[in-house]
C-alpha cells in the first residue's frame, strides 16, 4: 500500500500503451486524431508545471497532478472533461493530496494572470470544485500515487554515481510529459533516466545493470521511448509547444458553457 | 462506485441503493448515518446489511472537498485489513457537493463498551477481552505501521467493534481523518491547524516535538489499555484552549503525577524539545517521586500485564515498544490467549455481556434536516431499542432515539476490488526488486548517437535536503 507499491492502486491499473493512447470515442467524434490527442497531454502537462511554478509547490505535486491528468484521459473525453478545467484542478487535488495545500482563489488568480488574453483558460473558483468532484470520481477514489523520484535517488546512490542526479532528475521531470506513470513501475521509469544518464555523461553502469536483475528489455525500452520523444517534439522547455499546433486541436473542443 | 448523477428531485441516483435509518453521530466535518443496503432481491423480512455512512459538508472556505476527506479516503482506499474499518463505497452528490463514506457498519466501540461498565456494569471488563481487544487493536496498528501510516488520532471512540454476525467481537480502527503516511517525517500537529484529543497525546508533542514517528500511536494504545483496565481515562489533562502552541502543562502533569518526571538520564532528546527548553519553572519544577502506575491499573509491578503497559507509556519513543513486538510480548502468550470475537464470555457458561446497540437519530434525513415527526422506526427492533434508554450519547440533539437491531452477518458488498492484504512493505523503502546476479546485457553507451539533441530538461531541481 501507501509504502509498498506492489500491493497499491497504482500498481493494479497500469495499463498497456495501446490502452492509454486511445482517443476517447467523442473526441473521436470531434475528428481529434491520436497525434493531437498527445499533443493536447503534453502541452497541458506544460500548463500545470507554470501554472505550479506560480504557486510554488514541490515537484511531487506537479507529479501527482499530471498523473491525475493522464488518468483521467483514459476513462474520460477531453470533449466531456475541458483539459483547460481538469489541469488546474488536478493541481489542486494533488495539492491537497499531497499535504500542501493551494486554495483555489489563487489558482483562479493565477490562471487569469498566466492566461489572462485567452478566455478559454479562465475559470472561476465554483468551476474548480466542481471539477474537483467529477475528478475524484473520474480516478474512482484513487489517489496515491508513486514517482520516480525517491527510488532514482536510491538507485543512484547504490550506483555510486551521484553525481548524476541533477541531470537524471530533469530526466525524469521530462517523462510526465509522456505517458509513461501510467503504464511502468515508477522504479522502472528512475532506471531508464539512469540508463540515458550514464550513457551520455560516460558513465560504466553496465556491471551495476547487470547485478539488479530487472528486465533490461523494459529498462531500454523505456530509454527508447524517451529518447524518441525528445527527437520528435524538440520542446522549448520554458514556453511548451507552439500555440499554432496546439490552438486548432483544442478548438476542436466543444467551447465553455 | 458511486455516480452523483440526479436521480430526480436533485436526488443523487445512488442514494437509492440505500434505506436510511437515520443519524449515528455528529463531528465537525459533518454528519454518520446509519444505513441499510437495499437487497439485490427485496422480500417480506429480508434486510440488507448495515452501512455507516459519514457525510462530509463542502468546507465553508470555499476550498471544496475537505482535505481530512481526501486523506481518508486516499488511505481507506488503499488498506485493506480485518483489523481496519471497510471503506466500501463513495458517493457524490453534486448538488450539493457533498461527499459520503460508506462503511462496514460496526455496532460498538470502545468508548461505549468502556462506559457501559463504568456507568451500568460497575463492572471490570473481563480479562479475555481486554486481551484480546488489544492484540486486535496492536494488530491493526501494526499493519498500518508497517505500511508507513500513522493514525494519530487512537482514542477509544475511534476504535469500533464488530456487532453480532460472522464478524462478531472484531476490532476496526476507524476514523483516518488525521492519519499521515510517514514516508517523509511529518510536521507536527499545530501547523496544520489540527486539533485533537490531548489525553491519548504522547509526551513527546506535548513538549513541542516537531517530527511525528509511529510512536506516539503507541502511546495512545497504552492510555487506551489502561482505560480498559480501570475504566477510566489515565491521564485526564484539563485542556488549555485558544493557545496558539501545542503545550498543555495540565496534561502533561498529569502524566508526570502518574509516570514521574522524565529525566534526560533516560530520555536523551528530552533536553531538545521546545517547552521542556522554555518552561523550566512550570515542567521542570515540580517533581513527583512515587511514579504510581501499577496503583492506578492495579497490576502487580511484575506481572507481563503491567510490564507491557509501562513499555506502552515509556517516555523516550524511541525505547517505546512499537505494535510489532507488543504483539510478541509474554502477556499474549499467557492465559487466557486473545482470541478473535473479543466480545465472547471467557469461560463457557459465563454469561455474555449485552453490549447496548447505538442510538439512532431517526429523524434526521440525509441532507442533516430534522423532521418534527420520528420517520418510521424499521421493524422489529422496538424492544432492542427502548431497552437503550441511556444517559445522552455524545453529540447527539436530544430527539428519539431507536436501537439498532441487531445484524445477521457482515455485509460482503465488494465494492472496490480490495486487493488480498498479502504483502506488507519490508524494509526497502522504494520496494526495489534489488536480488544480485545475472541480468542485463547491453550496454548503456549504445544510446550515444541519440545523445546531444534538444534535451527540455526542466530545471526543477530540488533544493539540498528537500523532501519529496
Ligand atoms: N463504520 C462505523 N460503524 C458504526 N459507527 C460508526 C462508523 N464510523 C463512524 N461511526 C460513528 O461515528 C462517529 C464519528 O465517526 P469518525 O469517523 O470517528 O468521525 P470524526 O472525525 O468526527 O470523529 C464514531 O465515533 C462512531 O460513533
Ligand atoms: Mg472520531
Amino acid at each position: 500500500m501507501a509504502a509498498n507499491f506492489w500491493t497499491s492502486s497504482h500498481c493494479k491499473q497500469l495499463l498497456d500503451p495501446e490502452d492509454v493512447e486511445l482517443v476517447p470515442a467523442a473526441d473521436r467524434e470531434r475528428g481529434i486524431m491520436p497525434e493531437e490527442f498527445r499533443l493536447v497531454k503534453i502541452h497541458m502537462s506544460f500548463h500545470i508545471w507554470r501554472l505550479a511554478q506560480q504557486v510554488k509547490v514541490r515537484q511531487r505535486v506537479i507529479a501527482t497532478a499530471v498523473t491525475y491528468f493522464r488518468r483521467v484521459y483514459t476513462r474520460k473525453s477531453m470533449s466531456e472533461y475541458d483539459p483547460r478545467l481538469v489541469a488546474p484542478t488536478c493541481l489542486y487535488l494533488a495539492s491537497k493530496v499531497e499535504e500542501s495545500t493551494v486554495q483555489a482563489r489563487l489558482l483562479v488568480f493565477y490562471i487569469k494572470k498566466m492566461c489572462g488574453s485567452d478566455d478559454k483558460y479562465r475559470f472561476e473558483i465554483k468551476d474548480i470544485l466542481e471539477m474537483e468532484m467529477k475528478l475524484l470520481e473520474a480516478l474512482d477514489y484513487y489517489l496515491v500515487v508513486f514517482h520516480p523520484y525517491r527510488p532514482l535517488l536510491q538507485l543512484l546512490q547504490d550506483a555510486g554515481i551521484t553525481d548524476l542526479t541533477q541531470f537524471a532528475w530533469g530526466l525524469v521531470n521530462d517523462t510526465y510529459k509522456m505517458d509513461l506513470i501510467l503504464i511502468y513501475p515508477p522504479y522502472m521509469i528512475a532506471l531508464a533516466c539512469i540508463y540515458i544518464a550514464s550513457a551520455l555523461k560516460d558513465k560504466d553502469t553496465t556491471s551495476w545493470f547487470e547485478e539488479l536483475r530487472v528486465d533490461m528489455n523494459i529498462v531500454k525500452n523505456i530509454s527508447m521511448e524517451i529518447l524518441d520523444f525528445y527527437d520528435t517534439y524538440k520542446i522549448d522547455p520554458q514556453r511548451g509547444l507552439p500555440d499554432d499546433k496546439i490552438s486548432p486541436v483544442l478548438n476542436k473542443l466543444p467551447a465553455k458553457s | 462506485m458511486g455516480d452523483g448523477r440526479a436521480g430526480g428531485a436533485n436526488r443523487p441516483a445512488w442514494l437509492q441503493q440505500y434505506e436510511l435509518v437515520g443519524k449515528i453521530g455528529e463531528g465537525t466535518y459533518g454528519l454518520v448515518f446509519l444505513a441499510r443496503l437495499k437487497p439485490a432481491h427485496p422480500a417480506p423480512g429480508r434486510r440488507g446489511p448495515p452501512i455507516a455512512i459519514k457525510k462530509f459538508k463542502q468546507s465553508k472556505e470555499g476550498d471544496g472537498v475537505s482535505p481530512t476527506a481526501i486523506r481518508e479516503i486516499m488511505l481507506l482506499r488503499e488498506i485493506n485489513h480485518e483489523n481496519v474499518v471497510k471503506l466500501v463505497n463513495v458517493h457524490i452528490n453534486h448538488a450539493d457537493m457533498s461527499l459520503y463514506l460508506a462503511f462496514d457498519y460496526a455496532e460498538h466501540d470502545l468508548y461505549e463498551i468502556i462506559r457501559h461498565h463504568r456507568e451500568k456494569l460497575n463492572a471490570p471488563i473481563n480479562p479475555y477481552t481486554v486481551k484480546s481487544l488489544l492484540w486486535q487493536l496492536l494488530n491493526g496498528l501494526n499493519y498500518l505501521h508497517s505500511n508507513w501510516i500513522i493514525h494519530r488520532d487512537l482514542k477509544p471512540s475511534n476504535i469500533l467493534v464488530m456487532g453480532e454476525g460472522e464478524e462478531h467481537g472484531i476490532i476496526k480502527i476507524a476514523d483516518f481523518g488525521l492519519a499521515r503516511i510517514y514516508q517523509a517525517p511529518l510536521k507536527a500537529l499545530c501547523d496544520n491547524g489540527v486539533v485533537v484529543t490531548i489525553w491519548y497525546r504522547a509526551p513527546e508533542l506535548l513538549l513541542g516535538a516537531k517530527h511525528y514517528t509511529s510512536a506516539v500511536d503507541m502511546w495512545a494504545v497504552g492510555c487506551i489499555f489502561a482505560e480498559l483496565l480501570t475504566l477510566k481515562p489515565l491521564f485526564q489533562g484539563v485542556e488549555a484552549k485558544n493557545t496558539p502552541n501545542p503545550f498543555q502543562l495540565d496534561q502533561l502533569d498529569k502524566i508526570f503525577k502518574v509516570l514521574g518526571h522524565p529525566t534526560v538520564e533516560k530520555w536523551p532528546t528530552l533536553a531538545n524539545l521546545p517547552w521542556w527548553q522554555n518552561d523550566q519553572q512550570h515542567i521542570q519544577g515540580h517533581k513527583y517521586e512515587n511514579p504510581g502506575l501499577h496503583n492506578i491499573v492495579h497490576l502487580p509491578q511484575k506481572s507481563p500485564a503491567f510490564d507491557l503497559l509501562s513499555k506502552m507509556l515509556e517516555y523516550d519513543p524511541r525505547k517505546r515498544i512499537t505494535a510489532a513486538q507488543a504483539l510478541e510480548h509474554e502477556y499474549f502468550r499467557m492465559d487466557p490467549l486473545p482470541g478473535r470475537n473479543a466480545l465472547l464470555p471467557s469461560q463457557p457458561g459465563e454469561k455474555i455481556v449485552q453490549y447496548p446497540v447505538r442510538p439512532v437519530d431517526t429523524t434526521t434525513d440525509f441532507e442533516g434536516t430534522t423532521s418534527l415527526q420520528p420517520t418510521q422506526a424499521p421493524s422489529g427492533n422496538a424492544a432492542q431499542g427502548q431497552s437503550v434508554s441511556r444517559s445522552m450519547p455524545r453529540q447527539m440533539p436530544q430527539q428519539p432515539m431507536v436501537g439498532m437491531p441487531r445484524v445477521a452477518a457482515g455485509t460482503n458488498m465488494a465494492a472496490f476490488n480490495a486487493a488480498s492484504q498479502a504483502g506488507i512493505a519490508g524494509l526497502n523503502p522504494g520496494n526495489i526488486p534489488m536480488q544480485r546476479g545475472a541480468g542485463g546485457q547491453s550496454h548503456p553507451h549504445q544510446l550515444r548517437r541519440k545523445a546531444d539533441q534538444g534535451m527540455m530538461q526542466n530545471p526543477g531541481y530540488p533544493q539540498q535536503k528537500r523532501r519529496f
